[in-house]
């Protein structure tokens, strides 16, 4: 899919035309702004897994917004590399736990950050949500459907702020997108979406144990690298369609208005199989309500189509790349123009900070560029976590609570399912 | 001795205690959102505290050396806090016609101080909402709250009737009776 620097330049003015011609949205009603403020300061939070995934989520805490008073984490060196980053953003020091339970006793929290291995996502926000503090999980929702049913009944029963980390949702690329561009029409009726997501790595993290006396049975890791990379490891992992694809997911639903009803998929363990159970190369086409598709692809063996979501609409193409860049292509004009070309990947090292944030791009600095990023304004992770504690003290709705959530996990799941049976099945 | 409501008609009657009742809930909601804050706007933003240092420092006119340095003392948030009760105390004053001549006299001195901080005389402010010369919103409501004070409005229809009477012995019918007679008038 990758395009010349001229039809790169030429998408992101074609996007910019047509997002000119929306009017702004209207002001919040009237109505609130009799009502008063409502009282409450920043909201109390604290966190729970600070690995890389959870550090990046208290790198963009808002100090307006809330104020960390926690961390827990079963590792004593992420807890070391917290303090830094709260350090770093000039805030008080936190209060260490490697039990989230005394924790939640001793603190006076309203709410929880929570980045966990995922099969730890059940059992901590529900315990959290029955404690009484509101949670911010991040994505996926749980490891089987039952945990992610188990979570939103929890959230529904103690009247909490269950909130799911798709930061997409709160991404102003995507929120013009869809205003602009998928609401309008302006790309006719989309019949297929093609996602992908491509690296070329093992996806293994290298690391010490925080001490030579570290024992990480006692949580539940055989060894220190099952901890370090659970992510590779099927008892705590569903691997690429959870921690890839589900955002793909959560995304094109928004984008569609509806959710798959069957999947098709298939994938192996074919290039990284020591060390490892998740696996490295998996394929997936996701049959939406009236005759839409979704393909998914996430390999691990080449990195040159990048991550994307596609939107081809009878009238036009819609191109979401890594959630900093937003293309668009007219039907017709493409139809008079050759044929999309592939051209040579820029040059240029590519950061990523977490395998599912926008890494520091080369995207030639064009003022068009510049002007359809994202990463002008906040950061989406950072938008999330205000939308979090607003929700707490106004009652405003998240993006993505736990129904969405479960839209989106739902379909990852049943896709690992029919990768193992190679068959169809239903979601 | 008790002095007696003046004179008034029933009209006169109902736009002087709608006139109190409205400065009653300006005074009451002023300080009502001072006390609440830290708070959030409805549409999720986050609202500081609320700190007279900013007004206090900007204050100009004959008692601005006072502000100044009240602005720098360490008990700036104890003067916040007794800034916002003392309005909230005014507000309910007032709304509730209950004491209503001392509440008028609050009104009166802290509108005083307001009006003194800042003696509008005709300069373009960046920020302001109008355009005033000598008479701002301060001292029209200062005005509003004196004829409050001399028409005795606690005693029209408020509290200070029944508390007035429960103090003297003087019977509700008695004093209801004297003012329908004089609204006849």
């Amino acid at each position: 899919m990758n395009l010349t620097q001229e039809q790169m330049n030429q998408g992101r003015r074609n996007f910019l035309r047509v997002l000119a011609g929306v009017p702004a949205v209207a002001a919040l009603g009237a109505a609130a702004s009799i009502r008063g403020p409502v009282p409450g300061g920043p909201v109390r939070i604290a966190f729970i897994g600070v690995g890389s995934r959870g550090r990046t989520l208290l790198t963009d805490v808002d100090p307006a917004y809330a104020q960390v008073r926690a961390l827990c984490d079963i590792n004593p060196a992420s807890l070391e590399k917290a303090d830094e980053v709260l350090k770093k953003n000039s805030v008080p020091p936190a209060k260490h736990y490697a039990d989230w339970k005394e924790m939640l006793q001793k603190e006076e929290i309203e709410g929880v950050v929570m980045a966990p291995p995922l099969w730890a996502h059940a059992d901590l926000a529900s315990g959290c949500l029955e404690a009484g503090k509101h949670v911010l999980c991040e994505k996926m929702m749980a490891w089987d459907e039952a945990g992610c049913e188990r979570m939103r009944d929890a959230a529904h029963r103690n009247g909490k702020v269950l909130e799911l980390g798709y930061q997409r949702n709160y991404n102003p690329l995507y929120q013009s997108a869809y205003e602009g561009i998928i609401k309008t029409g302006a790309i006719g009726d989309v019949f297929h979406v093609r996602a992908a997501w491509h690296r070329n790595g093992s996806w293994r993290r290298k690391g010490d144990p925080p001490s030579p006396g570290f024992d990480a049975s006692q949580w539940g890791y055989p060894t220190f690298d099952h901890l370090l990379n659970w992510r590779l490891y099927r008892k705590y992992s569903q691997g690429l369609m959870a921690e890839l694809c589900s955002h793909q997911i959560n995304a094109v639903n928004w984008f569609l208005g509806c959710t798959p009803e069957a999947v098709i998929a298939s994938g192996g363990l074919y290039r990284f199989p020591e060390g490892r159970e998740v696996d490295d190369h998996v394929y997936a086409t996701f049959e939406y309500p009236g005759g839409r598709t979704l393909t998914f692809s996430s390999i691990e063996s080449n990195a040159f189509d990048d991550y994307y979501e596609m939107y081809q609409g009878t009238k036009g193409t819609l191109i979401l790349l890594h959630e900093s860049d937003a293309l668009l292509f007219d039907e017709e004009a493409s139809k008079r123009s050759t044929a999309i070309s592939v051209s040579p990947r820029e040059g240029g090292a590519v950061a990523q900070s977490s395998e599912t944030m926008a890494g520091n791009r080369n995207t030639a600095g064009t003022s068009a560029a510049a002007a359809s990023s994202a990463q002008a304004g906040p950061r989406p992770i950072r938008i999330e976590i205000q939308r979090f504690c607003s929700a707490i003290r106004t009652g405003k709705p998240v993006a993505c609570g736990p129904d969405k959530a479960i839209a989106s996990a739902r379909p990852c799941i049943r896709a690992n399912e029919a990768i193992k049976q190679k068959s169809r099945l239903l979601i | 001795m008790r002095q007696e409501a003046p004179s008034v008609s029933l009209g006169q009657q109902v736009s002087l205690v709608t006139l109190r009742t409205l400065i009653g809930w300006h005074f009451f909601y002023e300080g009502y959102v001072k006390l609440l804050h830290p708070a959030w706007s409805r549409d999720g933003q986050p609202l500081p505290a609320w700190s007279s240092a900013g007004y206090l420092k900007a204050a100009a006119g004959p008692l601005a050396p006072v502000f100044h340095a009240i602005a720098e003392t360490p008990w700036l948030g104890a003067f916040d806090v007794t800034v916002a009760v003392l309005l909230i105390l005014i507000g309910t004053s007032l709304l509730l016609g209950l004491f209503t001549q001392s509440g008028c006299m609050g009104a009166l001195a802290m509108l005083s101080i307001f009006y003194l901080s800042a003696i509008p005389l005709g300069a373009a402010e960046a920020h302001a909402e109008g355009a005033y010369l000598i008479v701002n919103k301060n001292l029209i409501e200062f005005a509003s709250v004196t004829l409050l004070l001399v028409f005795r409005t606690g005693q029209i229809a408020g509290l200070d009737d029944w508390w007035i009477g429960s103090t003297t012995g003087t019977a509700r019918t008695e004093r209801s009776e004297r003012r329908r007679a004089s609204a006849a008038t």
